[in-house]
């Protein structure tokens, strides 16, 4: 059944995560915002996206940019089990001379789109690149995923409002919110309110979801429509999701996981 | 299309309208081209080109870290792409953008940075820019050229468009520039160009001041003084040879800019002649790293020792 | 007007107008070549044609065929 096949996919991706987060060991990783990000991109490499290992690059695949790129280790794991990167390459993790650092470098050739990392700029990308399908009459979809914490950037709301403007239906932003952002909770670092609601003033087409439910992640991926505005799915996550030790507890936004907990989170899996 | 026609119909129209011009002539060779501003169709001369190509048009409304983000985007899908928009607000608005995009991830752009230097001085210091080639220069990747005239921009376009890296295209001056080439010939970025022949004296210029610079010459030949006029529009890559042979021929240099004395043509110079031992006094006018009051750009040239008569006294009194 | 023949063939070559619908009437911005950077063409095709240098003031002036007319005879061209 497609559902237990993506379910599988993400609880593949959290053995990845954990274990190259290990491996990385005192260079430390951002495990809490990957983690809360994972079941999104689960189903979006498992399920939705037209993506997969070629030679060549392919022009018509959709696009995939992590915006708040230091969700990194998810994405690198999405790849592997795609296929498209290799196991043991994760061991090359934050690596003097790496291709896989603590933030995306661009390989489109191994599925990085772009080297995101300094946050509000993916999406901005992004919209160039929706626009450029527009403009050669392409069907690739642009899907980009953006932190809460990220959306205190100007740079955001200029890109949201350009991409309203210019009508750009083929662009799907994700909205992983997981109400933390570096030093804290958004509430008290940098209030977003009700951000379904700003995302809907600025011509976009809304929904509010459960980010973890990989089966409403999946519907609500799958029945997009194509009506002149772009979709923005604010997905309600928590911070760490997936291992008790971590969840919704913000010292794991940058942190080094130890021989100990590792193998105490591994009885998770 | 006739160069030498041109020369004088793009000098009365100056460096934003013929940009225009220009973009229509790319617009018929290059079908994967698209232009980019944050509203300023009107003031980059591309009325006419918004007109007739809409579809080679992006306009992202004022703001300019979307109008790189967006750019590059374009670039990353095979579009040949130029920006535009005022230099302050093309180069230190969204100077982020710009390391990341095209420093970093090498997304090709040509950036085009209008009324530069000081030509906008009666609208204040935040519509002119003095700190664009210094802030540009510290980012790998990016090369900078600062076109003298519009016959220098049309050449600094065809060239920069095909060229490998982006290019930020710095344009000064307004309607009726001086014209420093009055004919046509070869241009290749990266490669200063000796415009008048000299001996002991050389002055090294970048942009539309090179006409204030032949001027003062003019000038300083009638006090018997034959200074070498050097047009170095390609700040970086800085052409190191040229500086290296004009330092070992020459007793005296002046750097003339509409920039900062700090990271612009002169301090680039000043690299390059410091890795030598040589006998050449090195002089560098421009901004002296203060905002002045208002003014029209005649009357801010005047303050910054930019005016014909104070390159004239500069060269006198360091002889 | 002496020169007129040799006027409108100015008027008609710098803004791409078809001769045979040359209208005296015309002014800035009636035609979509007679914008901004038209009128600079024009007046540059005026300068070289007539051996006159406008100054900037007659320039803004310049706004018909008709008030061209009159700002001609100030640099003696009839």
């Amino acid at each position: 059944m497609k559902i237990n096949s993506l379910k599988n996919f993400a609880k593949n991706m959290r053995k990845n995560i954990i274990f190259t987060a290990f491996k990385a060991g005192s260079k430390s990783a951002h495990i809490g915002g990957a983690l809360s990000a994972t079941d999104i991109i689960a189903v979006l490499y498992s399920g939705i996206m037209k993506i997969k290992k070629s030679k060549t690059i392919d022009n018509d695949r959709d696009r995939f940019i992590l915006s708040k790129g230091h969700a990194c280790l998810a994405l690198y794991s999405a790849l592997v089990e795609k296929k498209i990167l290799k196991k043991k390459e994760l061991e090359t993790f934050e690596m003097d001379g790496s291709a896989l650092l603590g933030h995306p470098i661009m390989n489109k050739l191994s599925g990085i789109e772009f080297s995101t990392g300094s946050l509000g700029m993916g999406l901005s990308l992004g919209v160039g690149v929706a626009l450029a399908a527009k403009k050669k009459k392409k069907s690739y979809k642009t899907y980009v995923v953006l932190g809460d914490g990220e959306c205190n950037e100007g740079s955001i709301w200029e890109s949201i409002l350009s991409a309203s403007h210019f009508k750009l239906d083929n662009i799907v932003i994700i909205v992983d919110r997981n109400k933390f952002q570096q030093t804290g909770q958004n509430s008290s670092i940098m209030d977003l309110k009700n951000l379904k609601n700003k995302f809907k003033s600025f011509g976009c087409e809304t929904t509010e979801i459960d980010g973890h439910n990989i089966e409403q992640i999946y519907k609500t991926l799958i029945d997009i429509k194509q009506n002149n505005k772009p979709k923005v799915i604010v997905a309600n996550t928590i911070k760490g999701k997936g291992f008790k030790l971590f969840e919704n507890n913000n010292n794991w936004h940058h942190s080094v996981i130890s021989k100990s907990i590792y193998r105490e989170i591994l009885k998770e899996l | 299309m006739n160069i030498e026609k041109n020369i004088k119909l793009w000098s009365s129209l100056g460096m934003r309208a013929t940009f225009g011009l220009i973009a229509m002539e790319l617009s018929k060779k290059y079908p994967d081209l698209m232009i980019t501003t944050s509203d300023v169709s009107t003031s980059a001369g591309l009325d006419r080109y918004k007109n007739k190509y809409p579809e080679k048009f992006v306009d992202v409304g004022i703001a300019e870290q979307n109008l790189i983000g967006i750019s590059a985007g374009l670039s990353s899908e095979g579009f040949k792409v130029i920006s535009t928009t005022f230099a302050p607000f093309q180069t230190l608005r969204c100077c982020e953008q710009i390391k990341v995009n095209l420093g970093y991830m090498k997304n090709k752009i040509c950036m085009v940075g209008l009324a530069s230097g000081l030509v906008l001085g009666n609208l204040g210091f935040t519509h002119c820019c003095i700190e664009d080639i210094g802030v540009l220069r510290s980012i790998p990747n990016i090369s900078i050229v600062v076109p003298s005239d519009p016959l220098e921009l049309f050449k600094v376009l065809s060239g920069a468009i095909n060229y490998k890296d982006s290019v930020y295209i710095r344009l000064t001056a307004g309607s009726n520039t001086r014209i420093v080439n009055s004919k046509d010939y070869k241009f290749e970025i990266g490669k200063a160009i000796e415009i008048l022949p000299g001996k002991d004296v050389a002055i090294i210029g970048c942009g539309n001041i090179l006409g204030e610079c032949l001027e003062a010459a003019s000038i300083l030949k009638e006090k018997k003084i034959q200074c070498s006029i050097v047009n170095m529009h390609t700040i970086k890559p800085i052409d190191k040879e040229k500086i290296k042979n004009i330092a070992k021929n020459n007793k005296l240099i002046v750097t003339v800019e509409e920039h900062n004395v700090i990271g612009g043509l002169g301090t680039s110079v000043a690299e390059v002649m410091s890795s030598d031992r040589n006998n050449c006094k090195l002089v560098r006018l421009g901004i002296n790293d203060f905002y002045s009051s208002g003014g029209s750009y005649e009357y801010l040239k005047n303050i910054y020792g930019l005016s014909v008569e104070k390159i004239i006294q500069t060269v006198l009194s360091n002889l | 007007m002496k020169n007129k023949k040799k006027y409108i063939e100015i008027f008609t070559k710098s803004l791409s107008i078809d001769t045979k619908k040359f209208n005296e009437k015309i002014k800035y911005n009636d035609v979509p070549e007679w914008d901004s950077i038209g009128h600079m063409t024009l007046m540059s095709e005026l300068e070289d044609g007539f051996d006159i240098s406008i100054d900037t003031d007659d320039i803004i002036e310049f706004s018909s065929f008709k008030k061209g007319i009159q700002i001609l005879k100030k640099y003696k061209v009839d």
